[in-house]
């Protein structure tokens, strides 16, 4: 078994998110007294700037797809609690809308990014919701994975 | 007039993101409130859900095949005299990672999935683990830990 140094960065880190391939880790920090999520490079520990999610702290449950590309976790909108996908790709960000007052509490995005599985309290009680991204968020695969093109066959 | 200036703030936020919709799956998400009386710490693999269910008072880890909506046996994993904490199941299915509370100590475990085998992941220096999250293969782990009075992560590499 080998390890990474304990106390990996240097200060308070709470939350911690592996990326599918391993090579990002997303944390969230204490930032001047606001909880933030951070992410860094597992190899060589540069932090990656998320310009999209500088403000609506505190962040909470942090969750990456395969190559990092997606980041899901929970905000804060004014007096509401609010799931969100950055795309770090094209900036974009994408809410999850909760009907009924449901309140989000954890979230976890798929490897790929076609499904999302989201912890929300419900008249007292936690519940777990899964929702389909399918029409909202490409496809985070591996490297080197085969896409759905049929093979070639010789013609008879 | 405050409550107005957020209202706004918020429209304004949605107005800047995508307008396409994520749609909930209510067969699935009827199952998963079928016979728990809550549940709990949800994590995605590919075709995987893990989750903490809760019946009778207590609290199960679970494991989904999402393609058809099955529970998948867990033997070994769940011990009466454990309170599981949290849990990350990796990519592929192979491995849940579990923090969990046996008479007052709390512990790092890896279940392995084909054989069926939990075993207790030591923390150098010690700690109190707390949160937990696997990558695509199972091969790292990243751990929360509490040490002198304040939130580490550590990385683990796992053969």
């Amino acid at each position: 078994m080998e390890r990474a140094s304990g106390g990996l960065l240097a200060t308070s880190q709470q939350d911690p998110a592996l990326s599918g391939n391993g090579k990002w880790l997303a944390v969230i920090s204490d930032l001047r007294g606001r909880q933030t999520v951070q992410m860094r490079n597992v190899i060589n520990g540069s932090i990656q700037a998320l310009p999209q999610l500088k403000r609506h702290q505190p962040h909470s449950s942090p969750s990456l797809s395969w190559n990092g590309r997606y980041i899901a976790l929970i905000t804060q909108h004014g007096r509401r609690r609010m799931a969100v996908i950055a795309d770090r790709l094209n900036g974009r960000l994408h809410p999850i809308q909760l009907p009924g007052g449901r309140d989000p509490i954890q979230v976890s995005l798929a490897p790929d990014a076609q499904t999302l599985a989201l912890q929300v309290t419900d008249q007292g009680l936690w519940r777990v919701e899964i929702f389909d991204l399918s029409d909202v968020l490409e496809i985070d695969r591996p490297a080197g994975q085969a896409l759905s093109t049929p093979p070639l066959t010789p013609a008879p | 007039m405050r409550m107005v200036s957020l209202s706004l703030g918020v429209l304004l936020f949605l107005a800047g993101c995508s307008s396409d919709r994520p749609r909930p799956r209510p067969e699935l998400n009827g199952l998963l409130r079928q016979s728990v009386s809550s549940r709990r710490d949800p994590s995605l693999g590919q075709i995987w859900l893990a989750s903490l269910g809760k019946r009778g008072g207590r609290e199960r880890i679970e494991l989904i095949d999402l393609r058809n909506r099955r529970p998948v046996p867990l033997p070994g994993l769940n011990r009466a005299d454990a309170q599981p904490i949290s849990l990350s199941v990796s990519g592929d299915g192979s491995r849940i990672a579990v923090v969990q509370q046996r008479d007052d100590r709390t512990e790092l475990f890896l279940y392995r999935r084909n054989a069926a085998a939990l075993q207790r992941i030591p923390l150098d220096p010690p700690g109190v683990p707390r949160s937990v999250s696997l990558d695509g293969s199972g091969r790292l782990l990243a751990v929360q830990v509490s040490r002198n009075g304040r939130w580490d992560v550590d990385l683990i590499r796992l053969p």
